[in-house]
């Protein structure tokens, strides 16, 4: 069974200075000083795909991993850690204007599609729900919708059943669903279980991790005639500032009171 | 080691402190009896040292001192500790029934001394909140090691830390004014603030640096520098790893030059991108240097620096924005550990760090060697690399940083398999080019037994003055010098 897991590569937005964050009157936030990490939701899928490639070991069936990401030179590292990790083939659609896409979900889920259709085909495409810099959540739907395929969206497990059906675990409100899934197939993970990457060692990445990544054109791709359905028009950020009062007193159990007579009572009696 | 029951420590320790101070919940217990050095299994909750008997918080030096004498008097070995954020297992309550004596509630500020430029606090005062306070008034103590979110005043000086503008401000021994500390027999000392003096030896290093092996710190004050940020000068290149050696070249010559940036640093090509993989090319090495001080002074040392690397075309010089921005993001405080505990449990990898020193005629081979030899012998490494980021007149410091994959392994048994053996390289190959085995985390428990090898000869001061000053052997035994076995 041929998978492909699509990610991107993200700035760590938590090294931003605060000063990058006042947007004022432009469209941009500096992040081209933060390092780069991969996109959490994707790193999850792509933990996912290795283990369910884990799973299989002693069954009869055999999982190709792929990979794909779309943006500038830099992703490709990421990509040959996953060589380094076992999988066999990673692909880099080369958009080295990264803010160009950021808001584009159409062009980015026409850019997978046509690498599925022109360049490996595949039966399960597997993303993350959402990136942490666009936040668009568009991009398994489109895909779904392009190929007519079923979507399944915050999967939490994949299991192995034979070569053309999976066992997928997704999660719903008050429970999680386990079903029997056909192929083709796109999944998206939410919060999966294990949202972090295992770390190949620098002697895998020696040996794996030399080979050349495919790169390809985004107007190969058909991205660029792609039109954008939404335009930023602005960006505000969101104060998440809260007022606090720091409560003095002698004693825990004197700040205890004084929280619950000052602040809860009231609030507790109106329950 | 005590000759007193565990309950009877902690009936003691009650009626000196009242039961409210003594904490004898097992968790924290477990919590207390190591440090970072055991951080797989500290993160995996496995407790393989001694269970220490209680945890006390104390209030004031008297406090201190009682329960100091009280341990001397029934033999029971004392971890003090401030901020908890010891690395090298300073922290380690390697006897039975210890007591751990943590200083963090001895946390105020005593007294800003803005004409004589010197702040005085209690050992409990967090540097974050220090430094911040201080920095409204437009001074800083020039201390900004990359714990600065989570260590306090009595560790800081304890373990002879160093901060992040070191080759501007020195290290926390050069800040260091007077200072109160008491020793194991209850005897309080203190040492007056004087900008110098020739009055015999400088008995501020018996307490500087003492890792709590000697005395407990009650108070300190430290100098004051005014802070001026609006000055500062950030300079960086880029350069191909295997001109490494030639980049700590030119660490040396901005020093021997005679200039003073506030930092310095050379990262290996490793490190590099863990830092500034959104536009540092892989393969690459970087330079940086920041220049503070007066508004006059921090173009001065960016144009002498520059024009000292212009003489070398194996740099290409970055953007300073790139620098400053990414140091904005480089300390470690409470998420950051949280979130590192998640990350190890999820993916079995683990990171650490060894900083040694060296002169200029040695540091390479130091770093080469052993990086060499780290990725030959140990398995499962996921990352070996390091930088220099703290440079002196006649040499600099090697901070080895190094991931590796637990295979295989239980938690209590990672220690031998993985990070004493590279410990032990690392140490192996400073001794034996003459650099030192510690810059700045202490000896701790882990590297103490290189003891010996490290003082040589001297180390029969380092003796004299343990045993002079806890003859019964009550103060955090096992760190500076080993346990005998
Ligand atoms: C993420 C991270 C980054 C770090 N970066 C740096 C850095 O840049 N530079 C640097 O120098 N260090 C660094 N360290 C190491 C550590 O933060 C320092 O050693 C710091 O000085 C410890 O201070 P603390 O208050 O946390 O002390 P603790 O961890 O509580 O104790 C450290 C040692 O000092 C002893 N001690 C503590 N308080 C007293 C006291 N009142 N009297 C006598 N002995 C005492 C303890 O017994 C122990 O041996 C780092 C650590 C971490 C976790």
């Amino acid at each position: 069974m041929k998978i492909l897991g699509c990610f991107k590569v993200v700035p760590d937005l938590d090294l931003i200075v605060e000063e990058d964050w006042n947007i004022e009157n432009h469209l941009h936030i500096d992040t081209g000083y933060a390092k780069l990490i991969w996109n959490c939701f994707d790193e999850g899928a792509l933990e996912m795909m290795l283990r369910l490639s884990d799973l299989s070991e002693g069954l009869n069936v055999v999982y190709k991993l792929s990979a794909l990401t779309i943006g500038r030179q830099k992703t490709e590292s990421f990509l040959k850690t996953l060589y380094a990790l076992g999988f066999s083939e990673g692909a880099r659609i080369c958009v080295e204007e990264e803010e160009e896409i950021l808001f584009s979900p159409e062009m980015i889920s026409e850019g997978i599609a046509n690498y599925v259709k022109k360049i490996e085909g595949q039966d399960v495409i597997l993303t993350g729900i959402q990136s942490s810099d666009g936040n668009n959540k568009m991009t398994p739907y489109l895909l779904a919708e392009k190929f007519g395929w079923p979507c399944i969206t915050q999967v939490i497990g994949l299991e192995p059943i034979d070569e053309e059906q999976l066992k997928v675990t997704s999660q719903v409100s008050g429970g999680c669903i386990v079903r029997k899934v056909k192929t083709p197939c796109v999944l998206a993970t939410g919060n999966a279980p294990c949202s972090y990457l295992r770390i190949p060692t620098l002697k895998a990445k020696m040996k794996l991790g030399k080979r050349p990544v495919t790169r390809l054109m985004p107007e190969d791709m058909g991205m660029s005639e792609t039109a954008e359905s939404v335009r930023v028009t602005a960006l505000n950020p969101i104060n998440r500032k809260r007022n606090t009062v720091v409560i003095e007193a002698d004693s825990p159990q004197e700040k205890a009171r004084c929280l619950y007579e000052k602040y809860l009572k009231e609030r507790l009696s109106e329950l | 080691m005590a000759i007193i029951s565990r309950e009877q420590i902690v009936e003691g320790l009650e009626e000196i402190l009242g039961k409210e101070q003594v904490i004898t919940d097992e968790q924290v217990l477990k919590e207390s009896s190591l440090d970072r050095y055991r951080k797989y299994e500290q993160v995996c909750e496995v407790y393989t040292q001694p269970i220490p008997a209680a945890v006390v918080y104390v209030k004031s030096t008297q406090e201190v001192a009682d329960v100091l004498s009280f341990a001397n008097e029934n033999e029971i070995n004392v971890v003090p500790r401030t901020g908890h954020s010891a690395i090298e297992g300073g922290l380690e309550t390697a006897l039975k029934d210890s007591i751990v004596i943590d200083g963090s509630t001895m946390n105020k500020v005593i007294k800003v001394d803005e004409y004589n430029m010197q702040v005085t606090c209690q050992c409990g005062v967090p540097l974050q909140e220090l430094d911040d306070m201080l920095r409204e008034r437009g001074y800083t103590t020039g201390h900004s090691p990359q714990s600065k979110p989570l260590a306090q005043i009595g560790g800081l000086v304890a373990t002879r830390s160093i901060g992040q503008f070191s080759t501007l401000y020195g290290g926390i021994e050069d800040m260091i004014v007077g200072m109160e500390a008491v020793f194991p027999n209850g005897k309080v000392c203190r040492i007056k603030n004087v900008p110098r003096r020739a009055a015999g030896p400088d008995i501020r290093h018996i307490i500087c640096g003492n890792e709590g092996a000697i005395c407990f710190i009650t108070e300190v004050t430290l100098k004051l520098f005014k802070w001026q940020p609006q000055n500062n000068r950030y300079i960086g290149y880029k350069l191909d790893d295997e001109y490494m050696k030639l980049g700590f070249d030119c660490l040396r010559e901005v020093m021997v030059e005679g200039y003073k940036p506030s930092f310095a640093r050379l990262y290996d090509a490793a490190d590099a991108q863990q830092h500034f993989s959104a536009w540092l090319e892989e393969g690459k090495a970087i330079l940086i240097w920041m220049a503070e001080g007066p508004a006059n002074i921090t173009p001065a040392i960016e144009e002498g620096i520059k024009g000292l690397m212009s003489k070398h075309p194996e740099l290409e010089e970055v953007d300073p924005a790139l620098i400053e921005k990414w140091y904005g993001g480089l300390n470690w405080g409470p998420e950051q550990i949280a979130e590192e505990k998640e990350e190890i449990l999820a993916t079995r990898n683990i990171g650490i760090t060894t900083e040694v020193s060296g002169s200029w005629d040695n540091i390479y081979e130091i770093y080469k060697t052993a990086c060499d030899r780290i990725l030959e012998e140990v398995p499962d490494m996921t990352l070996m690399g390091g930088h220099s980021s703290h440079s002196y007149i006649n040499g600099t410091n090697m901070y080895f940083v190094y991931y590796y994959n637990v295979v295989d392994c239980a938690p209590e048994e990672e220690i031998n398999k993985y990070h004493d053996r590279i410990n032990q390289i690392i140490c192996e190959q400073v001794i034996k080019y003459g650099g030192s085995i510690v810059h700045h985390h202490g000896l701790g428990k882990a590297r103490a037994k290189y003891v010996t090898q490290e003082y040589g000869s001297s180390y029969y001061m380092l003796k004299t003055l343990k045993q002079a000053f806890d003859p019964n052997g009550i103060m955090n035994m096992g760190t500076l010098i080993p346990l005998r076995k």
